[in-house]
């Protein structure tokens, strides 16, 4: 066995090691909120639940320590770059845009720019632009008519629509 | 053999166009994400106003039948369960579609559907008195228990990983406590503004579903491969029908688990197909190959998901006690026009009554047939490329977790969780076992709390918790699945350990000492 | 700059009031939003969707209301956010339930109390009942109550949660019999608290008039009392009240249901409401559905309301501060 697949590399253990951290520090703090918050008996449930996950978080970390967590490929830098842009653009628009713009305007222009990002085809020519815009703003009309249309959902207006 | 008179009301023209929209409109309100069946009966609440006690129910009976199995639809072409009875579905249903096998998929999720449906319905309408006293069995200490059987469930629906698998649950369990507490009011975890109403499950699933699914297509970048549609062979009726004939354990499970979990008010719809999905794994000869497009997977869950339609209604018709949310809302419906459910119910309104549960049949039938008709459309979105994909489900998700209260603090939930899902996923972690959780903790919390109430009251916490021949029961039961999932996931470690050991040994003897060195120590 | 950066903000702060009056005015010209803090299918929420189904008439509000529903924590959760995050233009207003919000700002833990919404009407008032399942060895009120006296925290008694309705009434029959009731607060609503006494989890239950009235109708429970001022002609005529059966228990915990407003919604928009919601719920076909559903209807304007949510704050904040 030549390079065995699950020989872990120290990248590969690190990949796994920040997460096992992050979950343990979540437990410890679960578990301490839960025992020192008031009234006792709100918090009963809570008290087990955060000792099995201690407990469970404490030997996950134990396994991830030693280099014995193997499942799962963790984030390649490729895929990190890859993903960054799309990821931010989903984040502006439900953290700021969804709620400033107004939920059309600002989906439309989401949908435009992960679309345009993500798609193979040229961004010099025109033609492959309009095609852009036109799909996305038939998905929006969709969208209105399902919702706004049938469900009369009424979705925060911001400074546009 | 009563019912068989009635029928009669079904095809009169008005009825049976509201049959047939309700159907059609059901299906497609059940695949909008961020639409529960619940949600989408109560939408149509108002529209009964309008018409005829009879007609009105044979509305809002047709919309629960299609809006349940309608949930099939996005959980398995889009990967975003309808509603917590989905979940099961998504797991292999999405892995069908994405091998090309939208379609197949589609078919068995329907016809299993209708089996399952149909049999809850018929044991709705010959069983009802017997059925009544044994939903009405199940005091708090008894739905503890039901929870804990579910919760057991979580370690093996991970079969990668057996810690990580469990801490997943015990994550969702703890989302779950976030928010006010429901019976003290006492606030909990509240770190944001947003959490105050604690996690709507509807909300979470669309986050822990759908946003990893949309960063997976982003991930593989902007290049020309990427626009090479999966080639879809061709799924005829007939190979899907066989495929139903191939998978006869399943469908028998998937009926029997949902026709009774469904039952058990409070608890059952909810994790009928989970644990139908759980059980079908484990009496299966390849359990491995679950979660990987598995159709068995496809029909047990939504066998179960229908089954239980009928069986629900049990304790609303014949003791006016809703056993699930959407029952609540049909109750509601009953009301406005008068009619009281209750023991004379078919005595009083035999005319109501048997309309109704004839109609959910004849809905359970036109469900199958519309749904099969429009799978080989449906299974297209498989076509669209990447790039337009991910963009719309995005969209999908902000409208759809937005409706579910009108509320943005959902939404920003929903991206949270998604992409902190995605993080989580990467490294081992799990979503079923994590939506599991979420949906348990507040049911086994519940009823730990009042059964512990009325036991302080009563001769304590032992004697009510651990006596009685239906608490030993399902004690038994959660032991039982324990110990399965530990056996099973030793036995799958070994499996795993051996095949990947194969490939370095690939003319030696098949290595003896798999079972004694740990997995993935190389030698 | 500061000088512009001023002019725009008085520039805005104008066009602000501007589009508010003019808000006001054509109000409201799309449908509007009705937020209940209880699950689909609870009582508040069914009897909700009727009250409000003629609201796209032309002599009512011309646009139609749609119900969301918001439940957790015994309402806490909805009113919460219809405090701090509903917008004040009229498009938002909500249901509330006396004493259930008033109770819980008295309690404390939550962002309102009574100042912070306006009230609009008043639809509706479901006194709370004592119930025991159909096969209970309790056939009187005395009886029930005799035997939870001399057995102090061991009659179970289920309600629909903390420091609603059936709460209260539980805490006043606590008071007036000197002894201490098991009670247990269930999680979905008065539905699960009345599974509880037909499946015989506990002993005894307090629960809507409405509801039990279906539940005795089905022949699943006897209702031995009401905790009301008099007797329920329409509904229930053969109870006895527990004021006239000897316990000291008034009305404080009736559950009134009606329509409210964040403070701080434009004068002429909540006049408007005032003005067409009642006539709303006098409506013929309201008060056939609502009949229909044996559900008690009880309109009140908004200056009957206000009284009323003062005086109820007065008596709850008495009786909490001395049962605590």
């Amino acid at each position: 066995m030549n390079l065995p697949a699950h020989k872990m590399t120290s990248a590969a253990r690190a990949q796994h090691l920040v997460p096992a951290t992050a979950i343990l520090a979540l437990a410890v703090t679960v578990a301490y909120l839960s025992h020192t918050r008031e009234p006792a008996e709100a918090f009963m449930f809570p008290r087990l639940i955060s000792n099995v996950m201690l407990l469970l978080a404490l030997w996950n970390f134990v396994r991830a320590f030693l280099g014995l967590a193997r499942v799962g490929d963790g984030l390649s830098t490729l895929t990190l770059l890859r993903i960054a842009p799309g990821v931010a653009v989903m984040m502006i628009l439900v953290y700021v845009a969804a709620k400033a713009l107004g939920f059309y305007v600002a989906s439309f222009a989401a949908f435009l720019c992960l679309y345009s990002l993500y798609d193979p085809a040229s961004h010099r020519s025109l033609r492959s632009w309009i095609k852009r815009i036109m799909i996305s703003a038939l998905f929006m009309l969709l969208i209105y008519a399902l919702f706004s249309l049938l469900l009369k959902v009424q979705t925060p207006r911001g400074l546009y629509f | 053999m009563e019912f068989l008179q009635y029928f009669g009301g079904v095809f009169e023209p008005l009825s049976f166009m509201l049959l047939l929209g309700g159907t059609v409109g059901g299906l497609i309100l059940g695949a909008t994400p961020g639409l529960s069946p619940t949600m989408a009966v109560a939408l149509l609440i108002p529209f009964t106003f309008q018409l005829p006690a009879t007609q009105g129910l044979i509305l809002l009976g047709a919309a629960y039948t299609a809006t349940v199995a309608g949930g099939a639809v996005s959980a398995i072409l889009l990967k975003i369960p309808g509603a917590p009875a989905n979940i099961a579905t998504a797991l292999d249903g999405h892995a069908m579609a994405s091998q090309g096998r939208g379609t197949q998929a589609l078919h068995v999720s329907f016809l299993a559907s209708g089996v399952g449906g149909v049999t809850g319905v018929l044991l709705l309408i010959f069983l009802t008195p017997v059925l009544a006293r044994w939903a009405l069995a199940f005091g708090p200490s008894h739905l503890f228990w039901m929870a804990i059987l579910g919760v057991t469930v979580i370690g093996s629906l991970d079969s990668r990983s057996f810690v990580k698998g469990l801490l997943s649950g015990c994550l969702g369990l703890w989302l779950s406590m976030i928010g006010y507490d429901d019976i003290q009011g006492a606030q909990r975890f509240i770190f944001h503004d947003s959490l105050t109403g604690g996690i709507n499950i509807i909300t979470a699933l669309i986050g822990i579903f759908a946003i990893p699914q949309i960063i997976e297509m982003l991930a593989r970048g902007r290049t020309e491969h990427i626009l090479r549609t999966i080639s879809t062979g061709r799924q005829s009726l007939m190979s899907s029908l066989r495929l139903l004939s191939k998978n006869v354990r399943a469908l028998s499970i998937g009926t029997v688990v949902g026709s009774i979990i469904g039952l058990i008010p409070g608890v059952g719809g909810q994790i009928a197909g989970l644990l139908a999905y759980d059980q079908t794994r484990k009496f299966s000869p390849d359990p491995g190959s679950f979660g990987k497009g598995n159709p068995a997977g496809v029909i047990a869950a939504e066998s179960a998901n229908n089954a239980m339609v009928g069986p629900s209604l049990v304790p609303l018709l014949t003791l006016s006690i809703p056993g699930s949310p959407t029952a609540a809302v049909l109750l509601g419906g009953l009301l406005i026009h008068g009619i009281f459910p209750g023991s004379d119910l078919f005595d009083n309104y035999p005319e109501v009554a048997w309309t109704f549960i004839n109609s959910m049949l004849i809905g359970q039938l036109l469900m199958v047939v519309f749904g099969i008709w429009i799978a080989s459309y449906a299974a297209r979105i498989a076509h669209v490329p990447p790039p337009i994909m991910a963009a719309a489900v995005m969209v999908l998700a902000l409208f759809g977790s937005y409706s579910v209260q009108q509320s943005m603090g959902d939404v920003y939930i929903m991206l949270t969780l998604g992409v902190s899902m995605y993080l989580l996923e990467k490294v081992g972690f799990s979503a079923a076992p994590l939506v599991l959780g979420l949906i348990l903790g507040p049911i086994a919390e519940a009823n730990f709390i009042q059964g512990s109430m009325i036991a302080n009251a009563m001769d304590g916490p032992v004697d009510y918790f651990l006596t009685g021949p239906l608490n030993l029961t399902l004690v038994g039961l959660v032991l039982a699945s324990i110990a399965w999932s530990y056996f099973s996931s030793r036995r799958s470690n070994q499996y795993i350990a051996r095949a990947s050991e194969q490939p370095g040994h690939a003319s030696g003897p098949e290595s003896g000492n798999a079972k004694d060195s740990p997995p993935g120590v190389s030698p | 700059m500061k000088k512009r950066l001023l002019m725009t903000a008085v520039l805005a702060a104008a066009t602000l009031t501007g589009s508010v009056q003019a808000l006001a005015e054509g109000y409201p010209e799309r449908p509007v939003s009705m937020m209940v803090s209880y699950g689909a299918g609870g009582a508040t929420d069914f009897q909700a969707r009727i009250v409000t189904m003629m609201a796209g008439n032309e002599d009512y509000l011309t646009q139609p209301i749609v119900i969301i529903n918001k439940p957790g924590a015994g309402g806490r959760v909805g009113w919460n956010w219809f405090a701090t995050e509903a917008d004040n233009d009229g498009y938002t207003v909500a249901a509330y339930n006396i004493p259930h919000f008033i109770a819980q700002s008295i309690e404390g833990g939550v962002k309102y109390d009574a100042g912070s919404f306006e009230p609009i009407a008043n639809w509706g008032a479901d006194p709370a009942v004592v119930v025991v399942g159909a096969d209970s060895e309790y056939n009187t009120i005395e009886e029930l109550l005799g035997f939870a006296r001399e057995n102090p925290g061991k009659v179970t008694v289920s309600g629909a949660g903390l420091y609603v309705g059936h709460h209260i009434a539980a805490l006043q029959i606590e008071k007036a019999i000197g002894g201490k009731l098991a009670y247990i607060p269930t999680k979905g609503g008065g539905a699960a608290a009345m599974k509880a006494v037909i499946a015989g989890d506990v002993i005894a239950g307090i629960n809507n008039l409405s509801d039990a009235y279906r539940a005795r109708e089905s022949g699943s429970v006897k209702i031995l009392a009401v905790a009301d001022m008099a007797r329920s002609e329409e509904f229930l005529p053969d109870v006895p009240t527990l004021m006239e059966s000897g316990f000291d228990v008034d009305n404080a915990s009736v559950n009134f249901r009606g329509i409210m407003v964040p403070a701080g919604t434009p004068a002429q928009v909540i006049e408007k409401l005032a003005d067409r919601v009642p006539a709303m719920f006098e409506d013929a076909r309201v008060a056939k559905q609502m009949a229909a559903g044996g559900s008690p209807m009880k309109i009140m304007r908004r200056e009957e309301v206000q009284a009323m949510w003062d005086a109820r704050q007065k008596t709850l904040a008495e009786l909490l501060a001395g049962l605590k």
